[in-house]
């Protein structure tokens, strides 16, 4: 079988929630020689991109986008052997810490958030909710993060976004990270306000600006 | 048998089996629901927003009864799943309250269930839904200004973000000063309304922690709605059974308020409609509900003036009010912010389907709800002249109406328009509308007049 079929049988794997399909596409993609890294990047990574799109348009829903994650994870689990064999440095976007501020417990959009990272090749440590503004601030210097995302779903909880992006400021360590912040009640005016280097609508959105932020980190 | 007991549903967030979140939102949850929505055979129709369909309506009934015969309530603190049998479910069903008073003296007001195509006057529960305010004079001349519109049976406050200039924090001293502060405003704006009896249901808005809660308490009274939440989807936290357990003792009446998401683990229309059901008996059984108090979302535009969530939003209390005497209201969010055309029309299309369909309402919460002082009266009363004009509208009839007004307004709702805030809308210090909020008031009825609602 040829390596464009095989692409083609990973990203279809995905898109129909196929999880015994993906792994078995990705160890044809093993047997036929092909290189990990484009498996995911050629065959995976596109038909979760069609999943996460779907999302955004509310074409699919939550269970359909996690389902999408699993699939993927699974595949990738089989191609990450490989792609250490040949001594290859594991490829990620990039690495992110995220979290629901103190206060607040509201999860479902961060898990959004944390599941397009992941699937967009992300390091991401979720650091679940209600989440201290110190617990932030050592986990971004504990896995040397690019990226810090602060959820607020309150109006009451958002000036805990200003309490982590204050801290890190005072601790001399701001300019380390990217400082983004989304959740229902949030504005461009108050990512302004608070001194956020980004504010993301949606949870798409969300990743494009961390992608985007990546690339230049990268060629910079 | 007897409706079961507060202390046996304590007993079982403790003894219920234990579970992953994860795995009761994708092992339980999720395929429960569909494998339901499949047995009933229920499927959504765009064509369709305000569905006329009694034995649809009844099979929504059944697969959310089944649905959370077999699903429960998720435990989030003790990890453990509260289920109940059909015997205690029906049981529940019928001991629930069939009406709750609001108020005293001559403000007192009777909440009652209605039928899909009632010619019974809706419940008004109009105000501010929570909006967060930014200043304490605001508060008082927003609670006047609802206070003063006279198909209000009951007032929602907005929220206060700060105290004395600094930003109120969840678990501090400024979230209980905050919450003790809202209530003696709330009297004080309910007392230059000239209704002082008024009862309010969520005028601890701001409060989040237990002990703000309780604080904010000093100035409420049993009479009051004593509003109680839970988290999406089918979850209970221990905050609130504590919240729960403390109300019971004051003989306050419990609001029990209930957001499934479209587009979440509910997936779509068809799912937010069983989950509504769902939602209906964990707001009696959990929450202990004296009414219950619904507002299905879209999970990306923050509203319910979405086709499918008003198909959803319909069907689901066609459901609930065709099978079940516990009163039902209604809150829709609207994608657009006060004083847009399109907020006219948002809250013209679901507040006819919420009526037609047999709800109360609540109303009115626009833009989301999420920017501060983005709030006024007159869109609020706007939404209560609405809901006064259709009664008598049958679901046939309601069904164009809607059709027709969504036209207006779906395409925009990716991108709906902020609107105007109370300063840009109202002259600040008299409290009365600016002449060009007046005019798009005016104007907007006789625009929905010509679809057939005349207010």
């Amino acid at each position: 079988m040829g390596e464009s079929e095989i692409l083609v049988k990973l990203k279809q794997a995905v898109i129909g929630l196929n999880q015994e399909a993906a792994v078995a596409a990705a160890k044809e993609a093993i047997a036929a020689g092909m290189a990990p890294l484009k498996a995911i990047e050629e065959g995976l990574q596109p038909g979760v991109e069609i999943i996460g799109d779907k999302f955004d348009k509310l074409e699919c829903f939550l269970p359909e986008l996690i389902g999408s994650a699993k699939v993927f994870r699974a595949a990738v689990d089989v191609l990450e052997p490989e792609i250490a064999k040949l001594g290859v440095s594991k490829h990620t976007s990039g690495i992110a810490v995220i979290g629901t501020v103190k206060g607040d417990i509201h999860k479902i959009g961060k898990d959004i958030v944390v599941l397009l990272l992941k699937t967009r090749g992300f390091e991401v440590h979720d650091l679940g909710e209600d989440v201290p503004a110190s617990e932030f601030l050592n986990a971004a210097e504990n896995f040397n993060a690019d990226i810090v995302g602060l959820s607020a779903l309150l109006n009451t909880t958002m000036p805990a976004q200003q309490d982590v992006i204050n801290l890190f400021k005072e601790q001399g360590v701001r300019e380390k990270y990217k400082l983004m912040v989304g959740g229902a009640p949030v504005t461009q005016e108050w990512a302004d306000e608070i001194g956020a280097d980004a504010y993301a609508k949606t949870a798409e959105e969300g990743v494009s600006i961390a992608l985007t932020y990546m690339s230049k980190k990268v060629t910079t | 048998m007897s409706k079961i007991s507060f202390m046996e549903v304590i007993d079982r967030t403790f003894e219920g089996q234990y579970m992953s979140q994860e795995k009761f939102d994708l092992e339980v949850f999720v395929p429960e629901l569909s494998k339901v929505i499949n047995k009933y055979k229920i499927q959504y129709d765009p064509d369709i927003h305000v569905p006329n369909d009694d034995d649809l309506a009844d099979r929504v009934f059944q697969a959310g009864l089944e649905f959370y015969q077999n699903v429960g309530t998720y435990c989030v603190d003790t990890e453990r799943v509260v289920r109940f049998t059909e015997a205690e479910i029906s049981a529940a069903l019928k001991a629930a309250a069939a009406e709750v008073y609001f108020g005293e003296g001559k403000d007192r007001r009777r909440l009652v269930g209605r039928k899909p195509d009632s010619s019974l006057s809706p419940f008004c529960f109009l105000g501010a839904g929570g909006v967060s305010v930014s200043s304490d004079e605001l508060f008082i001349k927003l609670v006047q200004a609802y206070g003063e519109i006279d198909i209000a049976d009951s007032l929602t406050m907005p929220s206060m973000i700060q105290v004395n200039g600094r930003r109120v924090r969840p678990n501090s001293p400024l979230e209980v000063m905050a919450a003790i502060y809202s209530t003696r405003l709330m009297r004080e704006g309910l007392t230059r309304a000239g209704r002082p009896g008024m009862p309010t249901m969520n005028a601890i808005a701001c409060a989040s922690s237990d002990i703000a809660k309780v604080a904010g308490s000093i100035g409420l009274r049993p009479t009051d709605g004593w509003m109680m939440g839970s988290t999406a989807e089918l979850k209970i936290e221990t905050p609130r059974l504590n919240e729960i357990a403390y109300v019971r003792e004051l003989g306050g009446r419990i609001v029990a308020e209930t957001t499934p998401l479209l587009g979440g683990y509910c997936g779509g229309p068809e799912g937010v409609a069983v989950a509504s059901v769902a939602y209906h008996l964990h707001a009696i059984m959990i929450l202990r509900g004296d009414c219950q108090l619904h507002a299905p979302l879209h999970i990306k535009h923050v509203c319910a003036t979405d086709p499918r969530v008003l198909w959803a939003l319909s069907i689901g209390a066609q459901a609930i009010t065709r099978n079940s005497h516990n009163p039902l209201m209604i809150s829709p969010f609207m994608a657009a912010g006060p004083m847009e055309e399109m907020c006219f029309f948002e809250t013209a299309a679901a507040v006819t389907a919420i009526i037609a369909s047999g709800s109360n309402l609540e109303g009115l919460i626009t833009h989301g709800g999420t920017t501060t002082d983005l709030l006024g009266p007159l869109t609020t009363q706007f939404s209560g002249e609405v809901a006064h004009a259709v009664v008598g509208i049958d679901r046939k009839e309601a069904d164009s109406i809607v059709g027709r007004l969504c036209e207006k307004y779906k395409g925009n709702l990716e991108n709906a328009p902020k609107g105007k805030t109370y300063q840009q809308a109202y002259d600040v210090k008299t409290g009365k509308p600016l002449p060009e909020s007046l005019h798009t008031y005016e104007h907007m009825k006789k625009v929905i007049a010509d679809y057939g609602i005349s207010v």
